[in-house]
């Protein structure tokens, strides 16, 4: 296994009035090229659980191992785990800096202490991996070993989206093992989120690398994961394959969330008599369990009965 | 919203609490004039006894008290071995050519003395006086001074609006240093010029959010209709209660009390001034 979390117990503000338990005791492993994703109601502790697993916090009580090497808060071996774990904290584009779009995702490559030309093809890689590569595309015969036009702008010039995008690859530049999102898509457009999705999945499938996803969406954790984890209160309640957990109405509800809408129709055709499976999350695959259950050539006939 | 400052409002229902916040303040500052101008012995000890019984009073853990007098320990020190090695008097030991006098001990002493007490009694302010009561009683103090042109109610709201984001700032510094310290800055290793610039990647992200937060919060302000020129009233008046009186003629007679002991002028053997 990768990362393995033992009995994690961090308490903020311990000893003040302000004192609060944010993980009560969190087991949990992750392997290799995994993709997993962390949901559970605002305040359950989510993001305190990332945050230990990129090796930014000193547990209160517990252990988080990466590859049989424990990693407290300081050290050299704590900066060796957060440089095989990736994380970007919700809102990314808060941590931009730098004065160029190119020294931005530059950063986390050249902290590794990367040769300037590997910097320059990992930044290269990392913009195409997130679609900030256009205009490379618009001319193919361009030199490749120089700066494009967008590496070149001022990150503070940028729309949201693309800041959100550049704080992203100034990330993926580091080709950590682990990839830890933490609320990638929020405040995105369904549009920015649907490219965001799709390049999430491109890059897992790309790179092998382990992925950790963090959200509220369903759909989408449903389209990107295949095993969820459940936080609520500071405790794991329930860790299994993703179609389980979120076809897991009573589960769900307990944590603060609703079923994905394809589970709810299923659920409520399953009420009304017919013979359908619930564990189908995406709409797709609610539309061909649906055309399953009633069975062929009856769609011509009957399609506009229900 | 996890950070709990040195000094920060600690809200429970104390009898400081309760106190209206002018008399907090202007009792505060009575204390605090006190090592100053009563610095005798027999004062010295009624003054430390009146803030321990305050500080009983304000149920104010002594963790945090402790907290926040730890924000002055290098000054402390740093005043300490100045007056050790500066005054002149009878000399103890001499190490190579600066003497260490008994006079330079207990002056370094004193200021050292003076200093804690002064974090006490501002600490035992701001920690049972929230921010908004601070600001609002500042109003009321400098009222007087609105008078000859001072544009008091302006200070008290930016001191309300600064007070406000300290908290805000904090995290964002935590969020900062978490997200760059992900990708790989070491603040802690490397010469000195490495650890400097290790700092730029922190504070242009916190510069540029504190500024969206002023224009954001500008505009918040303005769309609620808020002009600096109109007088605003306020939903919380403050009103001295029979409490409040009371406190403050304890106060003062304390403070007359710990003066007139200044006088005393036994034992022999005094605390320089």
């Amino acid at each position: 296994m990768l990362i393995h979390v033992e009995d994690l117990v961090h308490i903020y503000a311990p000893g003040t009035p302000l004192e609060r338990m944010a993980l009560r005791g969190v087991n949990v492993e992750i392997h290799p090229g995994e993709r997993v994703g962390i949901l559970g109601p605002t305040g359950s502790g989510k993001s305190t659980l990332v945050q230990h697993l990129a090796g930014l916090l000193e547990p209160t009580a517990g252990r988080v191992w990466l590859d049989d090497v424990v990693a407290h808060g300081r050290g050299a071996a704590a900066r060796a785990h957060r440089l095989r774990v990736g994380l970007a904290l919700q809102y990314p584009e808060d941590q931009i800096f730098a004065q160029t779009v190119f020294d931005e995702v530059a950063f986390g490559p050249r902290n590794l202490g990367l040769a300037e030309a590997k910097v320059l093809t990992r930044v290269h890689w990392a913009m195409g991996l997130v679609g900030l590569d256009k205009a490379e595309a618009d001319c193919p015969g361009r030199d490749c070993s120089s700066r494009s036009q967008m590496e070149q702008r001022v990150p503070f010039t940028l729309s949201g989206g693309e800041m959100r995008r550049v704080a992203l690859a100034g990330i993926l530049a580091m080709r950590p093992e682990v990839l830890i999102l933490d609320e990638p898509t929020a405040s995105l457009d369904p549009r920015g989120r649907r490219e965001l999705l799709a390049r999430m999945r491109a890059w897992q499938g790309e790179t092998g690398l382990t992925l950790i996803l963090v959200s509220h969406d369903l759909d989408e954790l449903a389209r990107v994961v295949d095993r969820a984890v459940v936080i609520v209160e500071g405790r794991l309640v329930a860790d299994g394959p993703v179609r389980r957990i979120l076809s897991d109405g009573e589960l769900l509800h307990h944590a603060g969330l609703d079923v994905p809408q394809p589970v709810a129709l299923l659920q409520a055709l399953q009420k009304a008599g017919w013979p359908v499976r619930t564990d189908r999350l995406l709409p797709e695959e609610a539309v061909a369990e649906v055309l399953r259950a009633r069975g062929p050539g009856q769609i011509a006939s009957k399609g506009g009965e229900t | 919203m996890n950070l709990l400052l040195p000094g920060m409002y600690v809200a429970a229902d104390s009898a400081l609490h309760r106190l209206d916040p002018r008399v907090k303040m202007g009792g505060a500052l009575l204390l605090m004039a006190l090592p100053f101008a009563a610095p005798r012995l027999w004062s010295t000890l009624a003054l430390l006894l009146t803030v321990a019984a305050l500080t009983r009073l304000s149920t104010a853990p002594l963790s945090a008290l402790l907290r926040t007098l730890h924000t002055v320990l290098w000054v402390g020190f740093f005043m300490f071995f100045f007056y050790l090695f500066t005054t002149p008097g009878r000399t103890i030991v001499a190490l190579g050519g600066v003497g260490v006098t008994w006079e330079g001990l207990v002056a370094g002493a004193t200021q050292v003395y003076r200093l804690c007490l002064l974090v006490t009694i501002a600490a035992l302010l701001t920690f049972t006086t929230s921010p908004g009561q601070l600001a609002h009683g500042l109003e009321a103090l400098l009222g007087p001074l609105g008078r000859v042109g001072l544009p008091v109610r302006e200070i008290a709201l930016v001191l309300t609006i600064a007070l406000r984001f300290v908290p805000t700032l904090f995290d964002e510094i935590d969020k900062i240093s978490k997200a760059q310290r992900a990708r790989g800055t070491d603040f802690c290793s490397g010469n000195p010029w490495h650890r400097v610039r290790a700092w730029v990647p922190m504070f242009v992200p916190i510069f540029v959010s504190a500024f969206r937060r002023a224009e954001e919060l500008a505009v918040a302000m303005e769309a609620r209709g808020f002009r600096t020129a109109h007088p605003r009233t306020r939903l919380h008046q403050l009103h001295l209660t029979h409490r409040d009186l009371l406190a403050a003629a304890g106060l003062a007679a304390t403070s007359l009390t710990i003066l007139a002991l200044n006088h005393v002028s036994w034992p022999p053997w005094q605390p320089p001034t």
